[in-house]
């Protein structure tokens, strides 16, 4: 038995859209299978009321291009702010754990945002974690993102902090939407192995994705001692998932919940909302409270075949190889335009499925011995043309990492459509653009 | 000339009886007198008594009382048998469950589909043992019934067949989501029919045999009254604390106009005995709460007022404990300057000069023993008084902000909600209860806010029974794709033969429903709300197929008109 906490804000008044996958009806039929059988009843269990981020919250985490009032966040500021909630009831000790069971979803939201993709505008679990760290001083954080998609979002945010661990369990990217997660993608060169991604086959299933917990997954995050597990509980592993084809069942879920066993879970994808979500979103909850999950037992059947057992161990086998021989992608340059010191190149582009944006990144990051070291990201809409940056002083960045920063800030301001300055060090948060000048958020 | 309008009210608590007669909502008579803590109906009886009702054409007499509550907590309950169809999902064994159970096959989903069918040999050894047991009382719950009441229907009619004499209940009556509280009100429903069927016969006759015609309500825990015969037992738990709270409502100061309602905020403070129990009401309206009443180890559906009750009231014993003192939960008679055995909070409220009634000389002889000999002087007695009155109020400042706290923390499902919460009020304090008068001082003290007290603080409950006005509430879930519908209140289940996307004529069709029901059970609609419904489009392959509609149509507590003056 252990003291749970939950947020169930199921956002009944709100959807992307009338036949939208994320829509009012999503978490109804959880809601009538969590209180029919009585969960909020179990006397470790205590149910919180929603909270609402702050624009400062999320900006200390994420920059919102050109300016935050240009994005439609009610919804996704009260999902964050759920997670919130009850990640200082976690730090305050009222809990052993909690599941945010919320939508809008947000792994898919990442370090830049001019829109929203894969259903997400900002991230929950990123806010959260920056939050945790900057109120109470929270050090390593472990990221376990199971949602059947790569958790490409979460991954830009941390891709140059090697203070959280990230790693990400989905279905191969070349079968499935966002089309990353690769072994070879490992994190920038200050980061370097603090991102790890396991790209699954289709057939997967329950024993599957055990073995590769069991013999991959937890070995690394008890190798990085972190002080904080997060999940990011997507269900659309679920085998009856329209799009995917893991084959994990209800239980399954509940195994991988007591196994992870994580001090925050928070609910990302997962759009099987008749025959999958009421199932999976009480195992889990179940698993967290320390309750026997065994008998959420769905109405319907595996159908699909699963994937031979020994194949998939071959697989994991050879992905393990081809992780640990990845190189670094990056180039490293030493630019006039930029502050003293080495900085790596990575450009890439992001595609915004939802808003039909295509985003141009070109990415540096300082390189540097003593902390995650400060970056720069250039960013343009390939469409509108509007260009922005993100300056960002990681959380205990050192002295030349600050300077840089600030170094940074005052060359860019004025250089783009808007800038934005995140010194997580003094959680300092502004914004410059042309019509209000700088803005502190 | 139009006919006077007479009230009655009276109100069984676990110490005393207070009861008033009203003509036109002024005070004609009241009592207050010892309650027969095994002898219910003759103390209500008693009551009628002195407010020498006999003698008027009394319109209505409205009774609360704690029969049911004590039935349960004293456990003098009847063997009921509680069949359950749980299916699959979270194990029984998580929860406590206060009275065994018998677990039967077949299963629902959340929509009320059938996923399995019950077994037939079940119910067949079912059967065979009613067949030697024909008068026993079953409470037949299964989860999701709210949404299908098929597999209890089912097998209620089976076993009423072959034995029509057992005492069946059907969990789908309670018709709101939660299997645990829906099988445990079930059960405790049925377990208190035989209690209350047998004191509601006893007094309609006895009331009925003095000549009186008065119509007999009875007070429920969600602050509104039914008729006598239409009460579901269980729902008449916890109504003291409703009275006390609609006593203080109608107490309220609303100008010259006393039919207007008022739309102030403020928590109720009532003090008996040994308990003392808070309320709120917010812009006029008791605060209904977010969870049903717990009672006992029973969880149940049955819908409450926000209530908070403390374990101290005016006469519960103080005993020294090393340089100082303790107030006990319990009480062993009336107060020492009553003539009491022991020192309690209302001998400092008389040794201060705060009450008007108490031998001061008493109770100083009994604040006195809970000094050490060297201090037993007057400088010291008023300190000790003052900590003790302190510390109750402490007490209840505490239970104050606790249910305060509910209220703002209440779960909100919906972006709108979270983005108007409730707002900072600015409320007062309204003491009721024999002791008011000497708590004013300390409660004013420790929240900061003004604390006012009622002209008839020690009938204050009685008042709120007498003036108490029905409650209703009637919520639809209709299912337009499975093309069913249900009622939470009553558990009402039938076809939906409407559009797949109704929209204007929803709102007749509950309409109708909620004035059948409230007419099933005795209940003038006065002021029904319908609040806003939620839609929810149901979306197959891309395509809106139906949606599940959910809407109410209520009539919050409230009384008929302010006391008079």
């Amino acid at each position: 038995m252990k003291r749970s906490g939950i947020v169930f804000f199921p956002a009944f008044d709100w959807s992307l859209g009338d036949t939208h996958p994320e829509r009012e009806e999503r978490l109804l039929y959880t809601q009538e299978q969590l209180f029919e059988e009585g969960v909020m009843e179990l006397p470790q269990v205590k149910q919180y009321s929603p909270g609402l981020a702050s624009l400062h919250e999320v900006l200390r985490t994420q920059a919102l291009f050109p300016h935050p009032d240009k994005h439609d966040l009610a919804a996704h500021l009260i999902a964050a702010g759920c997670a919130i909630v009850l990640g200082d009831a976690w730090a305050h000790n009222e809990i052993q754990n909690g599941f945010a069971l919320v939508r809008p979803p947000g792994h898919h939201s990442g370090a830049t945002v001019l829109g929203n993709r894969g259903f997400c505008t900002i991230n929950n679990e990123a806010i959260l974690i920056n939050h945790l760290r900057t109120k109470y001083g929270i050090k390593k954080i472990a990221v376990v993102d199971t949602d059947v998609h790569h958790g490409d979002g979460t991954q830009d945010i941390f891709f140059h902090d090697p203070n959280v661990l990230f790693i990400s369990l989905h279905q191969d990217g070349r079968t499935l939407y966002p089309g990353s997660g690769f072994t070879h993608e490992k994190g920038g060169p200050n980061a370097w192995d603090t991102t790890l991604n396991i790209p699954l086959p289709p057939g997967t299933g329950d024993e599957g994705i055990h073995y590769v917990l069991e013999n991959w997954v937890l070995p690394r995050v008890r190798d990085f001692k972190p002080d904080l597990i997060i999940n990011s509980a997507g269900q659309d592993n679920h085998f009856t998932d329209p799009l995917a084809a893991m084959n994990v069942t209800a239980r399954g879920y509940g195994k991988i919940t007591e196994l992870i066993r994580p001090d925050l879970a928070v609910l990302e994808g997962g759009y099987s909302i008749e025959t999958a979500l009421p199932y999976v979103n009480l195992a889990i909850f179940l698993a967290l409270a320390g309750e026997d999950y065994h008998q959420v037992i769905e109405p319907q059947k595996p159908q699909r075949q699963l994937l031979n057992f020994q194949e998939l161990k071959r697989y994991i086998k050879e992905l393990k190889i081809n992780n640990k021989q990845a190189n670094p992608h990056w180039t490293t340059r030493e630019e006039k335009s930029l502050p003293g010191g080495k900085w790596a190149f990575i450009p890439h582009s992001v595609y915004y499925d939802t808003d039909g944006i295509q985003e141009i990144r070109q990415d540096r990051v300082r390189m540097c011995e003593h902390c995650g070291g400060t970056v720069l990201i250039e960013s343009q809409n390939a469409y509108a043309g509007e260009k922005f940056a993100l300056i960002r002083i990681p959380f205990n960045a050192c002295k030349e990492c600050r300077q840089a920063g600030e170094d940074l800030w005052g060359a860019f301001i004025g250089r783009k459509t808007s800038v934005l300055f995140q010194d997580q060090v003094h959680d300092s948060i502004q914004l410059w653009n042309v019509q209000e000048g700088v803005r502190n958020f | 000339m139009l006919l006077k309008e007479i009230q009655v009210g009276i109100d069984v608590g676990g110490t005393f009886t207070d009861a008033v007669l009203l003509e036109d909502n002024r005070i004609v008579e009241k009592a207050k007198i010892a309650t027969q803590a095994e002898n219910v109906l003759g103390t209500v009886l008693h009551a009628l008594d002195e407010l020498k009702v006999y003698h008027k054409v009394v319109t209505r007499i409205t009774v609360s009382t704690t029969l049911i509550t004590n039935a349960i907590l004293q456990q003098r309950l009847p063997q009921v048998d509680l069949l359950l169809f749980p299916g699959s999902g979270m194990s029984l064994k998580a929860l406590k469950w206060p009275v065994p159970y018998q677990v039967l096959k077949g299963e629902l989903d959340y929509r009320g589909r059938e996923v399995s069918s019950p077994d037939e040999l079940e119910w067949r050894r079912l059967l065979n043992r009613y067949q030697e047991f024909p008068g026993s009382k079953v409470a037949i719950v299964g989860k999701f019934s709210h949404r299908n009441s098929l597999h209890e229907e089912n097998l209620a009619f089976y076993l009423q067949k072959h034995c029509p004499d057992l005492e069946i209940c059907l969990g789908h009556e309670w018709g709101q989501a939660n299997f645990y509280r829906r099988s445990l009100t079930t059960y405790l429903n049925l377990a208190c029919e035989e209690v209350y069927q047998t004191f509601a016969h006893q007094l309609q006759q006895a009331v009925f045999q003095k000549g009186s015609s008065a119509k007999i309500h009875v007070l429920k825990a969600d602050g509104g009254v039914v008729p006598l015969q239409t009460l579901r037992p269980v729902e008449s738990i916890y109504s003291g604390p409703a009275a006390s709270i609609l006593g203080a409502l109608a107490q309220t100061n609303t100008g010259p106009d006393f039919d207007s309602e008022t739309d102030q905020s403020f928590v109720v403070v009532d003090i008996g005995g040994t308990t003392t129990d808070i309320g709120l009401i917010l812009s006029g309206e008791p605060l209904m709460s977010a969870y049903g009443a717990k009672i006992g180890d029973f969880s149940t559906l049955v819908r409450t007022l926000a209530v908070r009750s403390i374990a101290a009231g005016g006469d519960s014993t103080i005993l020294s404990e090393g340089d100082g003192f303790r107030i006990e939960t319990y009480r062993r008679g009336p107060a020492y300057c009553l003539g009491g055995p022991a020192p309690t909070p209302t001998d400092a409220m008389c040794y201060l000069n705060l009450i008007p009634f108490g031998d001061r000389l008493k109770a100083e002889q009994g604040l006195v023993q809970l000094l050490p000999e060297c201090k037993r002087d007057s400088f010291n007695l008023e300190r000790l008084s003052n900590e003790i009155l302190a510390r109750f109020a402490d007490n209840i400042a505490q239970a104050i902000e606790s249910i305060i706290r509910e209220w703002r923390e209440e779960p909100a499902y919906k972006v709108w909600e979270v983005l108007h919460p409730h707002e900072e009020q600015n409320m007062f304090i309204e003491v009721s209860g024999g002791g008011a008068p000497g708590l004013v001082k300390a409660l004013s003290m420790r929240l900061n806010s003004p604390v006012k007290i009622g002209d008839f603080p020690e009938v204050s409950n009685a008042i709120g029974a007498a003036l108490a006005r029905p409650t209703f509430s009637c919520t639809l879930h209709l299912d337009t794709f499975m093309k069913r519908y249900q009622i939470e209140e009553t558990g009402l289940q039938g076809e939906w033969l409407g559009s797949r996307k109704p929209h204007k004529e929803i709102e007749e069709f509950l309409r109708e429903i909620a004035e059948k029901s409230a007419r099933d059970q005795g209940i003038e609609l006065k002021k029904p709300k319908i609040q806003p419904f939620d839609y929810f489009p149901i979306v197959k392959g891309y395509q809106t197929v139906g949606q599940i509609i959910q809407g109410s149509l209520i009539v919050s507590p409230g009384v008929r008109g302010r006391l008079k003056s």
